[in-house]
């Protein structure tokens, strides 16, 4: 490559992450730690550690974030230790319904498990009907809904704990387990020994994400109800955005734990002392459980999966019901929901809003994160390192916070009004949201594939006359394209699913994405569950098609997309 | 130490037959090794030794005592990867100690043994250090290490030099074999180079296609191959058909006519008696080939000299007969070496030098 253009890009691509990642931060913050008249003040985050709302809703997030965490770590690691060492039936297609949760948006979820879990739902129509006559069902979502929260928070994420244990799993070469084996080490220890500190860094890399993820989500508690905890605390103090200072503040202290705890991750498990376990000599062999052990794992892996798809059969039976209440199943099944799903006025144009946008997210983020990785990885141009953590923060940074910083930054008057206009159409804006937020998906896999990928492949094709520029699209490009299609996957569906940038930042109908229009369509009076469930049916179907769809299209290359 | 036996053992890995019928005794204390190209079943049959995969059919005996459904942490086997498969999260010392701990040992003991086992391996100072510090050679000497640490009663060497560059490997060969006859250990080692075999081994497994071709000290395969396949593994050969005229006598003696007139020559395999008129395969190995002054007497090839490679210490040349088969000569320490002109040349080579094999 020429030295020039690529500095040139370099510049660009830092711009870009100036004005719309690093801006909107500064911008929330500053205005947490500004009072009215200009000058620093601590006024305001003194305020939210001495008023006990706060206390506890923080206290409540901490608790949903570790529960949600553990929670998925229960439902992952067993999974992705006997995928990895192990053969059973029905495993092919039970590690592809892993990826399942992924496909609904877990506010949507929450719809389902309370039909099904609630006071008056399935399980206790099944297990203590008298229970219910008697007016005092139990309540398996727990006081405060909090466990709710956690149970649809843990079977939402775990697939992604479970990618990254697998993917560190399967990066291990066996014959460090067989050298334990080797010198006595029975099954068991060797587990302890060998296999779990390992696998460390990628179960920690993926409960770190989790437990971001769990500490900042908006959409679940603000569907279960729960009111007392930082991110619908911030969530509510939108509507009066113009005067009060106090989200701001909140935003910012949310802003400090996630990268705290970023950081912290990065100190315990970034040190390369674990890269060492090199690539495999040979394939692993994984033996084939046979007879009893055989079904006891399928069917320990299928309970999970069934689990895991509890909120996704509450939610089409919801979409499907006549009448479902104290009762195992629906009294009668119709199809007018979605006949009212489909002629409400939001649904259309959402659905194609939603594609709008994290269509043209995905678009951005596979240019912008090939050139980053692509720098990151095959140049030596100084600034570089800055420039790979600067595209991985967004992993730590809770999207309410850039939400905020996105809203605030393009009010009247603000540098970047510009940006939505006096339509106030805020497709732009939505989409920059979506494309930052995704982009370290995009990055990781494709420098992931950069770093497999020997230099000496491209050096061989421009011995033969090929240009870089050539060399890259002939060579590169084809090598890493499974690697570059899953992050680009994986940005496509959470910009379709995603929940605190779209219930922020679209105000008007005609702009809604296709959750913020679920959102609505729920607080409906009537039938608003069933619409809601409705529309979430046609999301999921949409998106099971596109993750098909690419399945085919790759064939056996699937598997290893999120293996990269 | 034990000594190991394997009987009968056959395993089959979806339709391909990757052990075939193996039968071999590995004397307590021996330095054995497994010679074969790659996918002949060496290392397959070391992981059985192993015990990382159990045969279809066979048995495996370690001192008489039949381990063939052993687990592997019970058979106080130690092996060393063709990777090392180092611990990345330990180090040197922690690795080192892994086995021994597991084996309940006090933790003084531990520590001495330890210390001991890196010094053997000359790499006492750097027990603190991570694995991904350590150069190539030295990983290779931690493995080391760590194997013998537990003194196992069998070694198991996977391909163990395969990683270093060529310098290190002829110096870790050395190493390798003083350091097994110290400990006394039964040793069996895979590889597929024959230098490494012959320098090393007490005795050589050769390895074909899942079965053993045959077994012997180095003298034996190299001096007595009993198939054309062996020959050509170990070593380099010239092959010139014939028909056998008379096998008799004391040594083993053999005439065949060729189109080259008479040869005599000794037979190789001592279960083989051809009678006369059957076709059999003669083996000349390079070096055994002299340039002759008479072109009349037997034992001797005629040809043109078609082409000549000076390396120093040998010249190797390639001379072409009338029916157009090409035979190679190395000329040790040539001085002048000859011109590839075309001319007329014999090769003679002593009836000791010339091995006689089934065709």
């Amino acid at each position: 490559m020429k030295r020039l253009p690529t500095y040139g890009f370099l510049l660009f691509i830092f711009l870009v992450m100036g004005c719309f990642f690093v801006y909107p931060i500064y911008h929330t913050v500053r205005e947490a730690f500004t009072r009215p008249g200009g000058g620093f003040t601590l006024e305001y985050v003194g305020h939210i550690f001495g008023n006990p709302l706060y206390r506890e809703g923080l206290g409540n997030a901490l608790k949903m974030a570790a529960g949600s965490t553990l929670g998925a770590l229960i439902l992952a690691l067993p999974l992705a230790l006997l995928s990895a060492r192990f053969t059973f039936p029905g495993k092919a297609l039970l590690s592809a319904l892993v990826l399942v949760p992924l496909i609904l948006p877990p506010f949507v979820g929450t719809i389902g498990v309370k039909q099904i879990l609630g006071q008056h739902g399935a399980l206790n129509a099944l297990l203590a009907p008298g229970a219910i006559a008697h007016g005092y069902p139990p309540d398996w979502l727990g006081h405060g809904r909090l466990l709710g929260v956690v149970l649809m928070n843990a079977l939402h994420l775990y697939p992604i704990l479970y990618l990254n244990i697998a993917a560190s799993l399967a990066n291990l070469d066996p014959a460090l387990d067989e050298a334990a084996e080797n010198l006595g080490c029975p099954p068991w220890r060797r587990f302890w020994r060998i296999t779990l500190p390992l696998a460390m860094p990628g179960i920690f890399a993926g409960a770190s994400l989790v437990f971001i993820w769990g500490f900042t989500e908006l959409g679940v508690p603000l569907m279960f109800d729960f009111p007392r905890v930082t991110s619908v605390q911030i969530f509510d103090g939108i509507k009066e955005i113009g005067g009060n200072p106090l989200p701001y503040a909140l935003v910012a202290i949310m802003l400090v734990a996630s990268l705290l705890l970023f950081l912290l991750s990065k100190f315990l498990f970034g040190r390369s002392d674990f890269a060492g376990g090199g690539r495999a000599s040979m394939a692993a062999q994984t033996p084939r459980l046979r007879g009893i052990q055989g079904w006891l794992a399928t069917g320990g892996f299928a309970a999970i999966t069934l689990l895991a798809v509890l909120p996704h059969l509450g939610v089409t039976l919801t979409s499907l019901a006549a009448d479902w209440n104290d009762a195992a199943l629906p009294s009668g099944f119709t199809l007018q929901h979605y006949r009212d799903a489909l002629s409400h006025g939001l649904t259309v144009p959402s659905i194609l809003n939603s594609l709008k946008y994290a269509g043209l997210a995905t678009a951005i983020d596979v240019v912008l994160g090939l050139a980053i990785a692509w720098i990151v990885v095959r140049t030596r141009l100084p600034g570089r390192h800055l420039l790979d953590s600067l595209a991985m923060l967004p992993i730590a940074v809770p999207g309410l916070v850039l939400a905020f910083g996105y809203l605030a930054m393009t009010r009247e008057g603000q540098p970047f009004d510009w940006l939505i206009g006096p339509q106030e159409d805020p497709c732009w804006i939505i989409v920059i949201a979506y494309a930052i937020r995704r982009l370290p998906y995009v990055v990781r896999s494709a420098s992931a594939g950069l770093q497999q990928t020997s230099v000496s492949l491209e050096e061989a094709a421009q011995n033969l006359g090929c240009t870089p520029w050539r060399s890259l699209c002939r060579i590169t490009l084809p090598l890493i394209a499974a690697n570059l299609i899953a992050g680009a996957l994986l940005a496509f569906s959470f910009g379709m699913l995603e929940v605190s940038d779209s219930l922020i930042l679209a105000q008007k109908g005609e702009h809604f994405p296709i959750t913020k229009a679920i959102y609505n369509l729920n607080g409906a009076l009537g039938n608003g569950e069933a619409l809601a469930s409705a529309l979430g049916v046609w999301a999921m179907v949409f998106l099971s098609i596109t993750l098909l769809g690419v399945g085919l299209l790759l064939g056996k290359k699937m598997g290893a997309l999120f293996r990269a | 130490m034990v000594s190991i036996q394997i009987r009968h053992l056959t395993k089959h890995f979806g339709s391909t037959l990757a052990l075939d019928d193996v039968n071999l005794t590995i004397e307590s204390g021996e330095m054995f090794f497994l010679l074969g190209p790659s996918g002949c079943g060496k290392t397959t049959l070391l992981r059985h030794i192993a015990g990382f995969s159990t045969p279809d059919q066979g048995q495996l005996l370690f001192d008489q005592r039949d381990v063939t459904r052993l687990p592997p942490h019970k058979r106080n086997t130690a092996m060393m990867f063709q990777s090392y498969a180092l611990w990345p999260h330990l180090d040197v010392g922690q690795n080192v100690a892994f086995g021994l701990e597991e084996r309940r040992l006090p933790r003084a003991q531990i520590e001495t043994r330890v210390q001991e086992s890196l010094q053997m391996v000359r790499m006492g100072h750097l027990a603190d250090r991570k694995i991904n510090q350590l150069s190539g050679g030295q990983q290779q000497r931690v493995a080391l290490a760590r194997s013998l640490a537990v003194r196992p009663d069998a070694l198991l060497l996977d391909e163990p030099l395969s990683n270093l560059d060529a310098k290190l490997r002829l110096e870790m060969r050395s190493e390798i074999r003083r350091i097994c006859k110290q400990f006394g250990v039964t040793a069996v080692y895979v590889t597929h180079d024959q230098k490494e075999a012959l320098h090393l081994a007490d005795r050589i497994a050769v390895m074909e296609q899942g079965a053993i071709s045959q077994v012997g000290t180095p003298r034996e395969v190299f001096r007595a191959p009993r198939t054309a396949s062996v020959a050509s593994f170990i070593g380099e050969a010239n092959f010139l058909p014939g028909d056998c005229i008379a096998a008799a006598g004391p040594g083993r003696q053999a005439t065949a006519r060729t189109a080259h007139g008479h040869f005599t020559g000794r037979l190789t395999d001592p279960t083989w008696h051809p009678q006369p008129g059957e076709p059999v395969r003669l083996c000349l190995r390079p070096e055994a080939l002299r340039f002759g002054e008479s072109p009349y007497l037997p034992n001797t090839i005629r040809g043109r000299l078609v082409d000549s490679i000076y390396l120093g210490e040998l010249a190797q040349y390639a001379v072409q007969d009338a029916a157009g088969t090409t035979f190679h000569v190395s000329e040790l320490n040539p001085a002048n070496p000859r011109p590839a002109d075309a001319s007329e040349v014999s090769l003679t080579v002593s009836p000791d030098d010339v091995m006689i094999l089934r065709a």
